[in-house]
């Protein structure tokens, strides 16, 4: 078989106000993958400067939806971007200057750390890890990485992308061999390519989409209507009859059994679980707030406090609710989802429910509050 | 502005690069599976596609065209979206609610819809703006006696002024 040249290609695809437009629909899904991604890292590694408010309750779930979603979309985006570029994969000479070489390189680092955090990230929502690194901290820096040479690619390229963007798609001068489909259809195609992966995924998060996302990550619903992301069997807890929450202060501390809690004043409240891999879901949660549990204990207010859970090793063992989390009166000790008792899975005795948080940060099975 | 564009973009792939160092372990896995992509698609997904595009411009009646073509793009996408949820590749410990829907089923049922979909718009007329544009573009194909001649008469056709400019 013969290997193509640069110029054999002639359909109507590969065009530069094709591949204008489809890059900044591509640059634009990776900027608010890359926005979103950026802030739920800083609320689970929170800088000293960062502060995350805690309103709307649904702000966690719309950043991380639009992270999952955008991803999504930016799938069929990325295969008709490297369709309309493909012949430039057979330029010859292969390498023309030292500075042609550098810019091939930077190219394919670009595909390579935007194809990364696409497929590792479509993989890591449906909870499956064929490697062998560390998803989370490895799927963040490859983000810098993509971003950072979409940048390099951009400045590269910036003449060629405004001409692109500055001439209308036409199909005229058609080409010499138009393909199957015009400049205007193989656009509308792109579009509506990235449509069908948004709905067919989004319910994953997006309520009203449920039932018509087939190939969304989760139903949606769960024992209890909730997901579960990490099972007591998983966690290696198991239930305690004499479990003791301890609370823990500078200067004192209280230790209250499941009836002192359960006899407390309690709090109701509509808040959604929002899952770092993208899934979200709404529960009615009832429990005491963690701001009247300190006040009633004696604990001081407008610090932070640390959760402890019952699982002794998990990455997520352990939570801090950040002072504005710690004092909001929707930030509650759960002990009752759906108008049941917590089941062991869903964190029993007691579980964080806070507004606006990852899910992960939604500690279960919590034994110990501490106030610093 | 392009420099500019280049050192920023640069400066950010190296902190990117010093962020990935110390979780660079394994690095054959990483590298891998950074590689998968440009190798799969640039030797297995671009080729069968263009295969595709001319199948479909060979033996697909020009009024079929794009919606088929859509039809194939789409299904593509879907298949791509579904492997995860029908492979799941050394998934983690089984939890409930979650990667819980009937995925051979769901693809299935996306792909009848897709097709459905694309028999409508092969069968009913389309809307007169896009038929005036149809037919405006099967012109010059009608008229192209040679694939010689067309390439020569090229340039006439492109010097015409264009609309809006």
């Amino acid at each position: 078989m013969r290997i193509p040249t640069e110029t054999g290609f002639t359909r109507s695809a590969h065009d530069a106000r094709v591949t204008a437009r489809v890059g900044l629909w591509l640059g634009v899904a990776f900027g608010v993958c890359f926005v979103t991604g950026l802030l739920s890292h800083g609320i689970q590694h929170p800088p000293g400067w960062f502060d995350w408010p805690t309103r709307p309750v649904s702000l966690y779930r719309i950043t991380q939806g639009l992270h999952v979603v955008s991803g999504v979309a930016a799938i069929p985006l990325l295969l008709a971007k490297l369709w309309s570029v493909y012949p430039l994969l057979f330029a010859r000479p292969v390498v023309r200057s030292v500075a042609h070489a550098v810019e091939r390189g930077s190219v394919l680092l670009l595909i390579g750390a935007a194809s990364f955090e696409l497929i590792t990230g479509l993989l890591n929502v449906f909870q499956a890890y064929p490697w062998r690194f560390f998803f989370p901290p490895v799927h963040y820096a490859v983000g810098w990485i993509a971003i950072g040479s979409m940048i390099v690619h951009l400045g590269v390229k910036l003449p060629r992308v405004l001409d692109g963007l500055r001439r209308p798609v036409t199909d005229e001068p058609a080409p010499a061999r138009p393909g199957a489909l015009g400049r205007r259809a193989f656009l509308g195609v792109t579009a509506l390519a990235a449509g069908a992966a948004v709905l067919a995924t989004a319910g994953a998060t997006v309520p009203w989409l449920r039932r018509v996302s087939v190939l969304a990550w989760t139903s949606g619903t769960g024992p209890q209507g909730l997901p579960v992301n990490r099972t007591a069997a998983a966690a290696g807890v198991t239930a305690d009859p004499g479990w003791r929450l301890e609370v823990v202060w500078p200067g004192g501390s209280r230790t209250l059994s499941l009836d002192e809690l359960a006899a407390m004043d309690q709090r109701t409240a509509e808040l959604p679980i929002a899952c770092v891999e993208g899934w979200s879901a709404s529960a009615t949660w009832t429990g005491v707030p963690v701001s009247w549990l300190l006040a009633a204990a004696g604990a001081p207010a407008g610090r932070p406090v640390h959760v402890e859970s019952l699982e002794r090793d998990g990455l997520y063992a352990r939570s801090v609710l950040p002072p504005a989390h710690a004092s909001d009166e929707l930030t509650l000790l759960a002990l009752a989802v759906n108008g049941e008792r917590l089941s062991l899975d869903h964190g029993f005795p007691a579980r964080i429910i806070a507004p606006s948080r990852p899910g992960v940060l939604q500690t279960k099975w919590v034994r110990r509050l501490e106030v610093k | 502005m392009r420099a500019a564009l280049v050192a920023t973009g640069a400066l950010i792939i190296g902190w990117g690069g010093w962020l990935l160092w110390p979780h660079l372990t394994p690095a054959a896995s990483v590298a891998g599976w950074s590689l998968a992509g440009p190798v799969v698609h640039d030797l297995l997904l671009a080729p069968a596609v263009g295969l595709l595009g001319v199948i479909v411009t060979a033996a697909v009646p020009p009024r079929w065209r794009v919606p088929v073509a859509a039809g194939l793009v789409v299904s593509g996408v879907l298949v791509l979206l579904a492997l995860p949820g029908l492979l799941r590749p050394s998934a983690g410990p089984p939890n409930p609610g979650l990667a819980d829907r009937n995925y051979p089923f769901g693809l299935v049922a996306a792909l009848a819809v897709t097709w459905l979909l694309v028999l409508a718009a092969g069968a009913l007329p389309p809307p007169r703006r896009l038929r005036a544009r149809f037919r405006s573009r099967q012109r010059p194909r009608q008229t192209r006696p040679m694939p010689g001649l067309s390439r020569i008469r090229r340039p006439r056709r492109s010097a015409r002024p264009r609309p809006g400019r």
